[in-house]
């Protein structure tokens, strides 16, 4: 795939002598939206976070639009900038405003002028219904709206692609359709995507693909109907029944 | 002995605070604020995960714990007019004088107790913090200075505090270098006009109220701190 925004090729990784992941390789293309799922303790978020250097890597490599993550020369904070992350438990700074914490990396990374950055903080607020709240602290939101100012602080970047680790598993049951729907309108308008996510209703909606990990392997990687229809390993069969029986 | 004389106390109150309590605040409040700057950069290094700068740091904090701190003022009052001249190049000792020879010591000495206090601080601070910081392209002295500094900072400014109070109280130990702080002047009017019971009563409960009082100030800034968060 010669358009690729994510490649990961043969990636292996390794917590002392534990071995988190195994020789996983995949492509995300621009413009494609893949949902990552599989049980606990899988390796799922360790996978999202050597997308973005966040967690080093042993062996194997991956190529965010043409950039190495582990290359010896790479910009890592140069790259992350390029590349949106939402985390389980939101990760706002709770020491600033709202509209601070869509502003801050703006200003100290891209070097935008408070006021640029305020605009367009506030834009970015509009778009997931948040701007009313732009000068509360983090602490004073639902856990819903936490989480979507969380996706319009990675907005605010302006990334190529966007990583989700688990958005809505923190959250209570009333609010996670908040959240999906911020996170659908963006998949439909194109926003290169890796979620790490059970919400098998958002896969099925937007998903291209989805990748099933099993003991840091990649155990299926499919497309949408091909992994609905019938997933080919049996693990992968065991999962999504326990899944979809809620 | 004779009966209690409050004169005393009276007459020598502008020497005692205009000379000795000014000493005594402007060495608390310079050796807290150079004392907290050390000792949170003494605490990064511990927390760096870098071997060799965490058995650094840790080496002079358990250091600066383990000696009393009588015998560093000693020592630095000493040994600094000497490692200035080795510095600076002069042949002869640069004469410090006390205050700044106080100075140095306190700050040196209090890094490593507000050194631990910050890396406790720093530990408090959930992973996620940094990582949403380098997801967002900050580099590591923009998050820790933004984001995880500032939170450490916060959440352990009653326990910096507390260090504070008990630093405003081992200041008196510059008895030993014979500088004129708040306990200094009294002595030496104590001496003077042999009104010893009076003189240390009155600094006894002089370090009382001002002590008590802000570690009141601290536990009623405790209850704010943890009702915001
Ligand atoms: N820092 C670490 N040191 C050692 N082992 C770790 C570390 N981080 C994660 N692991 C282990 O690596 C494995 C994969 O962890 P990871 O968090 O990637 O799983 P996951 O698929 O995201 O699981 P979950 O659904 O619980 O989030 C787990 O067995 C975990 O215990
Ligand atoms: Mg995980």
């Amino acid at each position: 795939m010669p358009d690729a925004m994510i490649s990961i090729r043969n990636l292996s990784k390794w917590y002392g002598a534990f071995q988190v992941l195994t020789d996983c390789s995949t492509q995300i293309a621009k413009g494609e939206v893949v949902v990552v799922c599989g049980p606990s303790g899988s390796g799922k978020s360790t996978l999202i976070k050597c997308v973005n250097g966040l967690e080093a890597f042993q062996k194997g490599e991956v190529v965010v639009d043409g950039i190495s993550v582990g290359g010896p020369k790479t910009d890592l904070p140069k790259l992350r900038s390029r590349v949106g992350m939402v985390f389980q438990h939101f990760e706002l700074f709770p020491h600033m405003s709202v509209i601070r914490n869509l502003t801050l990396a703006q200003e100290k990374v891209l070097h935008r002028s408070p006021k640029d950055a305020n605009e367009k903080g506030m834009k970015l607020l509009e778009r997931v219904g948040l701007a009313a709240h732009s000068g509360k602290f983090p602490a004073q939101l639902s856990g819903g709206q936490q989480q979507r100012v969380a996706i319009a602080r990675a907005l605010s970047m302006d990334p190529i692609a966007m990583l989700f680790d688990e958005p809505t598993s923190a959250l209570d049951p009333e609010m996670i359709n908040e959240v999906l729907d911020v996170m659908v309108a963006l998949a439909k308008d194109g926003m290169t995507m890796m979620v790490v996510t059970h919400e098998m209703g958002f896969a099925r909606k937007v998903a291209h693909r989805v990748i099933f990990m099993d003991q840091g392997q990649i155990v299926e990687d499919c497309s949408k109907d091909e992994f609905f229809g019938k997933p080919r390993s049996e693990r992968a069969q065991l999962f999504l029944s326990k899944i979809l029986q809620h | 002995m004779g009966g209690f004389d409050w004169e005393v106390i009276r007459t020598s109150l502008p020497y005692l605070f205009k000379v000795g309590m000014v000493f005594t605040l402007t060495l608390t409040v310079l050796a807290m604020a150079g004392g907290i700057v050390f000792g949170t950069l003494l605490a990064m290094m511990r927390v760096s995960g870098l071997r060799s700068l965490g058995l650094l740091a840790g080496t002079y904090v358990n250091l600066m714990r383990s000696i009393p701190l009588v015998l560093v003022i000693f020592w630095f009052f000493f040994l600094v007019p000497y490692i200035g001249a080795w510095i600076l190049r002069e042949p002869r000792p640069i004469p410090v004088g006390t205050f700044y020879s106080a100075l140095i010591t306190f700050t040196m000495f209090e890094a490593a107790y507000y050194c631990e206090i910050m890396r406790a601080g720093i530990q408090s601070i959930p992973r996620g913090q940094v990582w949403s910081g380098f997801a967002l392209g900050l580099g590591y002295w923009q998050t820790m200075g933004h984001i995880v500094l500032p939170q450490a900072f916060r959440n352990m400014l009653p326990v910096l505090l507390t260090q504070t109070i008990i630093l405003f109280q081992d200041t008196s130990l510059v008895y030993v270098i014979s500088a004129t702080d708040f306990l200094g002047a009294a002595s030496k009017i104590a001496n003077r006009d042999y009104r010893l019971v009076e003189m240390y009563s009155f600094v006894a409960v002089v370090y009382f109220i001002l002590s008590f009082g802000l570690s009141l100030l601290v536990r009623r800034l405790q209850v704010r701190i943890a009702v915001v968060r």
